[in-house]
């Protein structure tokens, strides 16, 4: 039963992944490889205000969501030059240099070792304090997360704001002739996707309770892109499948009593594989509504 | 001033490194138009084709480097075959190419390090003791010799390959507009496909040579890459001089960078010149 509670939480917190990166792949067709990095500052805010300064958790995850924005501003603005391949190559580079912001600057990351002790959130009401410390109401506070985040994906692609982003994947030189300045949508949309990535990294970093930079890698934004690509793009409910299915098929790998070190890159393989065969045979993946 | 010439010389190999891969790259954009992920995956298997048969099947130095070569040229040639044409003759946009090439480089570097474990082995315990020459102050070990003047040879040869041969003419006029090429008869795929061959098996000399001056991982192959696209960039997308040009730039502003900062940071320095160039000069410095 821990076992099933341990999966749904990371499937949730994937799922919340790979939501926020559909609405800025799927729906507004930026196809960003930066997803790492965000997921990355939301963890590593909360990781050092938790651990470092005793913070209560949920101001950690909103000072973290204020630092992802920010971040995602500038290199929004920075990414905004840039069409199709160049994009992906510019926000591959971006999110590698975040990754060695949190490799090398000891001081604050503790670099390589990662900062442990990262404790469960805590809620407090009155006199009363009440520790999510039990895997079962993490996985309610993951939970509710998830579906927050979903709702609010919902609500942007059904608004007037989201048709406007879908109408800048199909064609934004017609939208900018229409008068649309399509640079604030694209940065708009950009900022809500990573505020919602650091809400995962808060949630990972207080799961797991350790995180090191090797969590914030390049191949963990190309394996949100695997998710969001498999479960189809520009479909909310495709993201959330795309999360289950990637997060639940490898752990069957372990049943079949795979070493551990073999699993870990048979894990890499699958993504690397359904990338290669989705491309070749699906590329709207699953449930798409969209192709690239 | 000694660390000066030192920093010198290890930018210059560093450079030279790079330039074996972003040729290979830059010769296969330049008639596919696509960033080709998967050519740091390349790089890998040379390094590791070499670590076969100089571990597993005994082999000389320079048999099993030449041959593991040709296995880096021939898996080029087979993801070529397998992936890219299928998805070329279905007119597949950049980005679906580009996606399926990252998925092919993790499935590759998945792939070696199930074969041959994820621990660095270092080639150069086949090689025997190295001599080291000393140049101003500064060492530089033969392996090091060898990647400059080999990575300086392969681009005078392929210049000199691509300038004076009928293949090298259909290259560029694929380069040019690969329909009108296929209209005046040149057979496009089948010459794509020896580019392919050909920048791969630069891109696994690059990972061969890597594999004697310090060692060999999976992971390896993004870095390259990474480097190699990264210096065709700033030299110029596409063309041959320009990708050697950065190379050797991207390698020198690496190395004197970590002059001041520490050498932890040189994987920002190079992706902060890319962003640099993509925003200020997207075209690079010799546009073809």
């Amino acid at each position: 039963m821990e076992y099933v509670i341990h999966l749904s939480i990371v499937s949730g917190i994937v799922a919340i992944l790979g939501m926020s990166l559909n609405l800025i792949v799927g729906y507004t067709g930026l196809l960003s490889v930066a997803h790492a990095a965000f997921y990355g500052i939301g963890a590593y805010v909360t990781a050092i205000l938790l651990a470092g300064f005793g913070v209560n958790f949920f101001l950690a995850l909103l000072l973290g969501m204020a630092l992802a924005a920010a971040v995602a501003l500038l290199i929004g603005l920075v990414l905004s030059r840039f069409d199709d391949d160049y994009y992906v190559l510019a926000s591959l580079g971006l999110n590698i240099i975040i990754y060695s912001v949190f490799l090398n600057w000891n001081t604050l990351t503790r670099g390589p070792l990662g900062i442990p002790g990262i404790s469960r959130p805590e809620l407090g009401i009155g006199g009363y304090r009440f520790g999510l410390t039990s895997n079962f109401s993490f996985l309610v506070l993951t939970l509710l997360c998830a579906v927050l985040v979903y709702l609010a994906a919902r609500f942007i692609t059904r608004s007037s704001f989201g048709r406007v982003l879908m109408a800048i994947r199909e064609d934004e030189q017609a939208l900018q002739v229409f008068g649309y300045r399509t640079v604030y949508y694209k940065l708009a949309i950009f900022v809500i996707g990573a505020v919602m990535a650091a809400v995962a990294g808060a949630l990972f970093a207080s799961y797991i309770t350790f995180i090191d930079p090797t969590s914030f890698m390049l191949r963990e934004s190309i394996f949100m892109l695997s998710v969001i690509i498999l479960g189809g793009l520009a479909n909310t409910n495709g993201a959330v499948a795309g999360a289950v299915i990637l997060v639940v098929l490898p752990e069957l790998l372990r049943f079949v009593g795979l070493p551990s070190n073999i699993a870990a890159q048979m894990r890499l393989l699958l993504y690397g594989l359904a990338l290669v065969l989705l491309m070749i045979y699906r590329p709207q993946g699953l449930f798409g509504k969209y192709r690239l | 001033m000694d660390l000066f010439v030192q920093l010198t010389i290890n930018g210059v190999i560093a450079g030279a490194i790079y330039a074996l891969i972003a040729l290979g790259f830059a010769l296969i954009f330049g008639v596919t138009k696509f960033f080709n992920l998967a050519h740091g995956a390349v790089a890998v298997v040379g390094g590791y084709a070499a670590f076969f048969f100089l571990e597993h099947a005994g082999l000389g130095v320079l048999p099993a480097a030449a041959l593991a070569v040709c296995v880096a040229g021939m898996v080029g040639f087979a993801l070529h075959k397998t992936v890219f044409l299928p998805l070329r003759r279905r007119q597949a946009t950049n980005l679906v190419l580009l996606i399926a090439a990252l998925g092919l480089l993790t499935v590759i570097q998945a792939l070696i390090a199930m074969f041959f474990g994820s621990q660095f082995h270092p080639l150069s315990q086949f090689a025997g003791a190295q001599e080291v020459y000393r140049i101003a102050g500064g060492a530089i070990t033969l392996v090091q010799l060898i990647i400059i003047i080999s990575a300086l040879a392969v681009f005078g040869l392929l210049t000199l390959f691509l300038k004076k041969t009928k293949f090298g003419k259909a290259v560029k006029a694929i380069g040019d507009d690969e329909e009108v090429a296929q209209i005046v008869g040149i057979n496009t795929h089948a010459i794509i496909g020896y580019v392919f061959f050909i920048g791969s098996a630069i891109a696994g000399l690059g990972g061969v040579l890597v594999g004697f001056d310090t060692g060999i991982e999976p992971t390896m192959g993004l870095s390259l890459l990474l480097k190699g696209i990264i210096a065709a960039i700033v030299g110029g997308v596409g063309s041959l001089s320009g990708a050697v040009l950065g190379a050797f730039l991207l390698g020198l502003a690496e190395n004197l960078g970590i002059w001041h900062i520490s050498g932890e940071w040189k994987d920002a320095i190079a992706f902060g010149i890319l962003i640099f160039f993509l925003i200020w000069r997207p075209r690079g410095i010799l546009p073809r």
